[in-house]
């Protein structure tokens, strides 16, 4: 049935080979134009598992405590010490300029130089106050001894002034829509005019300018996202000197390279006409669309040279080999789709996209390096002499090679294979989930963005790294003493717990403000009994201080975390479920999570829960599969043991490296699987045939080394050479993919032409049993 | 010349109702629990337990014991009420009060503690507490509570000191009193100044507080001889040093120093508005030091006729203090904290 059906294909394919060219003239035509419309779109909420609990707490809340698309800028003096007037001259420039960017929440800008900075002290009559600095500020050595000791009484240092008042802070909280335009605020305009407005323009010897926030760290990705353009030229560089030692020959190693761009240029023209952008994560899929479509290109130029030689005409050379690799080519992108299919089980925007970016991009390959490549082959002129896979020629080494499969050097091969695989296992046991190194995850921690975080959270009380438990109860519950009290216990046991650094919520506030009724004096620092008494101190606190809502129904306590480490964010949010269990009740709900952890914690939670299934998914598709094309239990286990081996050891490899379960690197090992099959396929798909014929294990090894051994080499090394140039990228999350993926190609490769046939050797047994 | 003005005991009030609610709240209560950051937060004075220990009380009901002023162990508590002050008659015998009108006591020195009032519908602190006795014991708190006992605090019994009335006030209490029971017992719970604190100086008491409020007992509180009008602000602490000279302290950096055998009490200058919160006298090297907000330490080296400020570079509240083996032991709001005298 297949034969005849791929048959058929072939016929009708062949007969109007022009009408096929000009269909793919026409398309590509057409997604060329689509894929000059694509845009870079990095929105929040496609990062995180918008299904999780957790998440649904947080979008439920978060008209109430968005606060999480804040700006923080500190200035900082070199000299270390805030107070000479060419500093506040350059403060007062940036509030001002921050205060006139566009979609800046201007309410909510604040400084030094805000008039909501005040003090208030307490005198013999009751309290004094007033702005920090002065209506009539003068920045002379006397209005700046005025503004000192007005910082001090107004307690600021920490968060608008640094702890040993070398810096000064500059906040504000971005809206969700551009005021001018009425549209959606863009991130990345902010993120520019950050750069270029602010910190260009007041940054110099001696004064830095420090910015963090969700919008800048996208356009610091954004940026870093655009040396990808370098390392696709690259990679199609160091391809293209590949394929070319291969091929020894210039058309030959143009053919594949232009099959496998317009397999990207048709992706990258579908994902734009059904809506998506790329985003940074997702921009390494054409990468990898490029890099499986010259590996297959190089399979069928292979086949095609070699039918060549043989004395066809590169016509029907081109024929046979499409039928040839129809099967075999066919059902490994067919598996490489389903890999990435299964990413589609994980409820997270940005795997999924990844997911259909990905199949999309593999299933265009089908069409254009097994069907275009071998009809723009059947026209192409051959020379008989064009060297094409000389190791193929190079029985020695193919001689030796073939010995894996006989029994003594198998028993050697599957020895050291058994070891490290319970190695492998031991230590992948080990594996963390979540982002393991400090900083924003994305960038480096050398980048500029998480040197100015490491800066900021080093010199204020300020931590990035915070966690927000929402206590949801009833209207006006912040008037009753025990709502309170509940809520104060709740936050001194989280106090507690190691990894939190400290917290604040409603109920300490209005400890502080208790004790600042009763003269500042620290024994009345107490959640007041009297009803009257704790409503007076919680009057002053603004719903936009982001510890209630309107009628004070939900209260989060922001627990602020020493880092964001999976070992520390596992133990808190621990914590956090045993106390909510304790102290809550039906009236009083401790609900996790907001703040930026919580995100982290719940994104945690869905990836450690997608990693099993996923992985039966994937298996269980490259089973059924190789099932299907080989009807064989035998060889479906000789092609999927090798690729269990290098899926445990690349669970070694991450926790040698300190790269945790993302998601980022969650993906990989999907990708890795599906990929990774392609070479066990191309090399049994052969074995198979001649094991049939009666052939013993050692001479179809061969004969199937001979026939794809130097394109399986040299698909191997393209693919891992396509994805290594990622090593080199800002972006942190690009370069742990980039390991991992080099590191899945590579030794997948080997493990296929080492360990595979060594399995062979003992599932097949040699009649004669002499090798 | 500022005049003693002496109030004779005009009236004090029994309040037997107080008991029954007494009793059955202390069934009631969720005991302190151990942690880690007890000796690391809010902590409100520390006191020495006989020679060789120290003991601190705080909130949620913490109260710590140390041998070394570094090293803490928790006591167990029946309460997790804030307690603001610890006393203890000696190495066995102890009382702590706090808010929820608590008073604790321990017979084992401070390593269990027993609920002899706890009293959260009154709403109200007590904020300091004294024995002379292992019998008679006196607590003081906030809105002029009264508490005494005669049989080491198996019971109290409350008091009213009408004598810090102000004397518009006494006229119109004595009116409320005949019209209306309810409304008078409303009026008196909240109409007196904070009693901040109690210091015992040989036959004397004595009791300071809000609004200026000094006052000395020869009777051990039954009546009591207020010392006018030198001070408009609360005070917080009362010492006397070596030589008996009194230094007594209070709001936004004021001190003030009444010389040995003389009336007059003279303001002496610093440079902080901070609010100071105790005086510990450094008894083996003669300094005093005054402890205040936002890091405030004032250090005199000439029984307090002088101060000199250094303040604590972390700028954290330190609340009060002990001379504990040649080292000034403080507490703070975040816990407890040797503080390092040879730096500023």
């Amino acid at each position: 049935m297949k034969i005849s059906l791929a048959n058929r294909v072939e016929i009708g394919l062949f007969r109007h080979k022009f009408l096929v060219l000009m269909l793919f003239v026409i398309t590509s035509a057409f997604f060329l134009f689509q894929a000059t419309q694509i845009r870079l779109d990095a929105s929040f909420t496609k990062n995180i598992p918008l299904n999780h609990s957790y998440m649904k707490t947080y979008l439920k809340h978060r008209a109430n405590f968005g606060g999480a698309n804040n700006i923080l800028i500190s200035v900082c003096d070199a000299n270390g010490d805030i107070f000479n007037p060419e500093f506040f001259n350059a403060l007062k420039g940036v509030h001002d300029k921050l205060f006139f960017i566009p979609g800046v929440d201007r309410i909510q800008v604040k400084s030094l130089f805000s008039p909501s900075t005040r003090f208030v002290e307490v005198v013999e009559d009751g309290f004094a106050g007033g702005p920090v600095i002065p209506a009539d500020f003068q920045p002379t050595a006397k209005g700046l001894g005025v503004v000192k000791g007005n910082i001090e009484k107004a307690g600021i240092v920490g968060s608008i002034v640094s702890d040993d008042y070398s810096c000064a802070m500059v906040k504000a909280a971005l809206l969700d829509i551009n005021p001018d335009t009425g549209e959606k605020l863009d991130t990345l305009e902010i993120a520019a005019q950050l750069e270029n407005d602010i910190r260009q323009e007041f940054e110099r010897d001696n004064i830095s300018v420090h910015i963090i926030g969700f919008a800048k760290m996208v356009g610091d990705v954004a940026q870093g996202a655009k040396g990808v353009v370098l390392f696709f030229a690259l990679a199609i560089a160091i391809t293209a000197v590949m394929v070319y030692i291969f091929s020894h020959s210039i058309r030959l190693t143009i053919l594949p390279i232009f099959c496998s761009l317009v397999a990207v240029v048709w992706q990258m023209g579908m994902l734009s006409s059904l809506g998506f952008g790329l985003d940074p994560m997702s921009i390494l899929i054409p990468f990898l669309v490029f890099a499986i479509g010259v590996s297959h290109g190089v399979q069928m130029i292979n086949s095609v040279v070699k039918k060549v030689a043989t004395g066809l005409t590169p016509a029907s050379a081109a024929q046979a080999s499409f039928r040839a690799l129809l099967i075999p080519g066919g059902v490994a992108l067919v598996s490489d789709t389903v890999g990435f299919l299964t990413l589609l089980s994980i409820d997270i925007g940005i795997i999924k996209e990844l997911a259909i970016t990905a199949s999309i991009g593999v299933a265009m390959i089908i069409l254009t390096n097994l069907i275009l490549l071998p009809i723009l082959l059947s026209f192409t002129k051959i020379k008989v002499s064009a060297k094409v896979g000389q190791l193929s020629e190079q029985s020695a080494v193919w001689t030796v090679m073939a010995s894996f499969a006989s029994k003594g050097p198998a028993k050697v091969i599957l020895f050291f294979t058994v070891i490290l695989f319970v190695v492998g296992f031991y230590k992948g046991q080990a594996l963390k989930i979540g982002e393991l190194h400090a900083g924003a995850p994305a960038l480096h921690e050398s980048s500029r963005y998480n040197q100015d975080t490491f800066l900021i959270t080093d010199r204020y009380a300020i931590s990035v790294d915070y966690m927000s438990v929402i206590i949801e109860t009833t209207p006006n519950a912040c008037t009753y003493y025990d709502t309170m009290a509940t809520i104060d216990r709740f936050q001194w046991e989280m106090e507690n717990i190691p990894g939190v650094q400290s917290a604040v919520s409603l109920s300490s506030i209005s400890k502080l403000v208790n004790a600042g009724y009763n003269e500042g004096n620290p024994k009345w620092r107490v959640i007041p009994r009297n009803q009257q008494t704790l409503v007076q101190s919680i009057a002053r606190v603004p719903s936009s201080s982001g510890l209630l809502n309107n009628d004070c129904s939900v209260m989060p306590v922001i627990l602020f975390l020493e880092d964001h480490k999976a070992n520390t964010i596992d133990t808190v949010v621990d914590a956090v479920k045993t106390k909510a269990q304790d102290l809550g009740s039906e009236q009083v709900q401790f609900k996790l999570a907001s703040g930026p952890v919580g995100v982290m914690a719940a994104t945690n939670e869905a990836v450690a829960a997608a990693q099993l299934p996923m992985m039966l998914y994937v298996y269980g598709a490259v089973i059924a599969l190789c099932l299907v094309s080989f009807r064989s239990i035998r060889a479906t286990l000789v092609v999927v043991v090798p690729l269990y081996v290098v899926s445990t050891l690349a669970q070694w490899l991450m926790t040698a490296l300190d790269i945790g379960l993302t998601v980022s690197t969650l993906p990989v090992i999907a990708l890795g699987v599906g990929i990774g099959v392609d070479y066990g396929i191309y090399i049994l798909s052969t074995m198979s045939t001649k094991l049939k014929e009666g052939m013993d294990v050692h001479d179809a090894y061969l004969a199937a080394l001979k026939e794809r051994g130097s394109a399986v080499l040299i698909t191997g090394l393209t693919l891992a050479i396509g994805v290594s140039t990622w090593f080199f990228s800002d972006l942190k999350f690009q370069v742990d993919m980039g390991i991992l993926l080099t590191f899945m190609f590579l030794v997948n490769m080997l493990a296929a032409i080492i360990i595979l046939p060594a399995l062979s050797a003992f599932l097949w047994p040699s009649k004669s049993n002499k090798r | 010349m500022r005049l003693l003005i002496v109030f004779a005991v005009v009236c004090f009030i029994s309040l037997p109702s107080v008991h029954a609610q007494s009793k059955a709240a202390t069934s009631a209560t969720t005991p302190a629990t151990q942690s880690v950051l007890a000796s690391k937060s809010l902590l409100l004075d520390i006191s020495p337990l006989g020679e060789e220990k120290l003991v601190a009380v705080g909130q949620y009901g913490h109260i710590l014991l140390s041998s070394d002023g570094e090293n803490w162990q928790q006591a167990n508590v029946p309460v997790q009420a804030t307690l603001t002050r610890v006393f203890f008659l000696n190495e066995q015998l102890g009382w702590a009060v706090g808010h929820d009108a608590t008073i604790l006591h321990s017979q084992d020195g401070g390593l269990n503690w027993q609920i002899q009032q706890y009293l959260p519908s009154l709403q109200k602190p007590l904020l300091d507490i004294y024995f002379k006795d292992a019998q008679q014991g006196i607590a003081v708190g906030a809105y002029g509570q009264v508490f005494r006992t005669n049989d080491g605090g198996s019971s109290w019994e409350s008091e009213f000191h009408q004598e810090f009335l102000l004397a518009d006030d006494v006229d119109y209490i004595n009116d409320l009193k005949i019209e209306d029971e309810q409304a008078y017992l409303d009026e008196i719970a909240f109409i007196l100044p904070h009693f901040n604190g109690l210091v015992s100086h040989g036959d004397n008491l004595f009791l300071i507080g809000e609004t200026g409020l000094l006052a000395q007992s020869k009777d051990f509180g039954f009546t009591w001889q207020k010392v006018n009008g030198f001070y408009q602000g609360s005070f917080f602490s009362l010492a006397s040093t070596g030589k008996g000279d009194f230094l007594v302290a209070g709001l936004r950096g004021h001190v003030f120093r009444r010389a040995q055998e003389q009336t007059q009490w003279h303001e002496i200058s610093t440079d902080t508005t901070a609010l100071l919160n105790d005086i510990v006298v450094g008894k083996d090297n003669g300094r005093i030091f005054i402890l205040g907000n936002n890091g405030v330490l004032l250090v005199s080296t000439d029984e307090g006729k002088s101060f000199t400020t250094k303040i604590q570079h972390d700028g954290k509240t330190l609340i009060a203090g002990v001379w504990f083996k040649g080292r000034l032991i403080a507490v703070s709001d975040v816990g407890v904290k040797v503080i390092n005298l040879s730096k500023g």
